[in-house]
């Protein structure tokens, strides 16, 4: 098996794509398709995932239904808001071409590569 | 008594002159890494002169010319029962020495730890986020912003947008991911900690503040300078351009765009690197800045050490 992070982005992908709640059992029947893993070890990182707060959960029956908090767009936009607003800590991520040139700028320096051909002047 | 006020002295004109004297032309543009060092050590001189000036103050040369067992017994004795120097004015200087010192280490951890968890953190999301691209070498991030940053650490990651991916010709992306790799394999991040330090240490200051964005932004040139030691420099420019003119964040980064045009320039049109003289004259500054105030805090001590032992032979 793959590290606990794979795993871990495999389920959420799985429980992002059907759109509904889905128990632990539902998940694992659909992971088995493509690899042999146990009952205890998704539900473990279904169980972690919650604590992490990526999925909410409510008991139906004797089981637990889980469902994803945000969309992946959702917690892309944030991770990426979190990394490019660097609150003046640069060490953590290093992120570059975020500043914007206005439109004058940018079409100078189009033009200024323009008169280089591709490939050229290494 | 002289040496701790030349280094008080030094300490305050590096503080606030030192930025404008390194900041003057362009050559900072032509030999990156080299003004890297230079800005470091001009704050690890500023600071290094402020202790020393202190302990100067506080230990009396003739102490330290017994030789340097009986340096630290000093201390000892000093710390224990205020034998040798009980004046209220050593101890203020004793304890502003140490204030200093605890001072940058306790920021410096403060800035290391918090960028770990924050990366760490960082990184469980992007297992969870991207996928690895084994041919590019990097994650790919679903997202419709054009950006492309890396994640340093032990196991450090170049990260890209899809919508960088869509905006740039496949060469292009090989020439940013190659940026992206020169900062981790140059551990930056370690480069930008320490600028940071001296910044959250010792705010408003005109030598930390600007060291810390002088560094922030010279690491970039160096990646660029880096990358295009493997690729060619219009295809960096190139990238940087598009990925500068792609639709504007909905969070504001501040800072207008020149930065990125100085990048651009720069790799459409290189500057010759520095000549022979002119970098090893920065190299001298370098080690003048670094070893400086030791040899000056050394001076009474060795000088007194000199008188104590060699009675025939006294300079100063």
């Amino acid at each position: 098996m793959r590290g606990l992070g794979d795993l871990e982005s495999a389920i959420m992908d799985r429980l992002w794509s059907y759109r509904r709640p889905a128990s632990v059992r539902d998940v694992l029947e659909d992971l088995r398709r493509d690899r042999e893993i146990a009952y205890t070890t998704v539900m473990t990182v279904m169980d972690k995932l919650h604590t992490k707060g990526l999925l909410r959960r409510r008991q139906v029956g004797r089981a637990y239904v889980y469902e994803t908090v945000a969309s992946k767009e959702a917690y892309t936009a944030e991770l990426m808001r979190a990394a490019l607003s660097s609150g003046g800590n640069q060490a953590a991520t290093l992120v570059h071409f975020l500043e914007r040139l206005t439109p004058e700028e940018s079409q100078a320096l189009e033009a200024a590569l323009r008169v280089y051909p591709p490939g050229g002047h290494a | 008594m002289i040496a701790a006020a030349v280094l008080a002295l030094y300490a305050v004109a590096a503080a606030i002159a030192a930025p404008r004297l390194l900041s003057r032309g362009a050559w900072a543009e032509r030999a990156p890494r080299l003004a890297i060092s230079l800005w470091l050590a001009a704050c690890v001189s500023a600071v290094a002169s402020a202790v020393f000036a202190a302990l100067a103050a506080a230990i009396p040369a003739s102490v330290v010319g017994h030789g340097l067992a009986a340096f630290f017994e000093a201390c000892a004795a000093l710390l224990s029962h205020g034998e040798v120097l009980a004046s209220p004015a050593a101890y203020a200087a004793l304890s502003g020495a140490a204030a200093i010192a605890a001072r940058i280490a306790y920021c410096g951890a403060a800035v290391l730890v918090r960028a770990r968890r924050e990366r760490r953190r960082h990184a469980g999301m992007l297992t969870i986020l991207g996928r690895h691209d084994g041919e590019l070498g990097a994650v790919v991030l679903e997202h419709d912003e054009a950006a492309a940053y890396c994640l340093p650490g032990r196991k450090g990651r170049a990260v890209i947008t899809t919508a960088a991916l869509r905006a740039l010709a496949p060469e292009q992306v090989a020439a940013v991911l190659a940026h992206e790799r020169a900062h981790l394999r140059g551990r930056h991040h370690l480069v930008l900690a320490a600028a940071e330090a001296f910044c959250l240490a010792f705010p408003r200051l005109p030598l930390f503040t600007r060291a810390g964005a002088e560094v922030a932004r010279l690491v970039e040139l160096l990646a660029d300078d880096v990358a295009a030691r493997h690729h060619p420099r219009v295809h960096i420019a190139a990238a940087l351009v598009r990925l500068a003119t792609g639709r504007a964040p909905v969070f504001t980064l501040g800072a207008g765009g020149e930065t990125a045009l100085t990048r651009v320039r720069r790799m459409l049109h290189p500057a010759a690197p520095l000549r022979r003289g002119e970098r090893l004259a920065g190299l001298a500054a370098v080690a003048l800045l670094l070893a400086g105030p030791v040899a000056v805090a050394a001076v009474p001590g060795v000088s007194s050490l000199l008188a104590h032992h060699c009675h025939t032979l006294s300079i100063f």
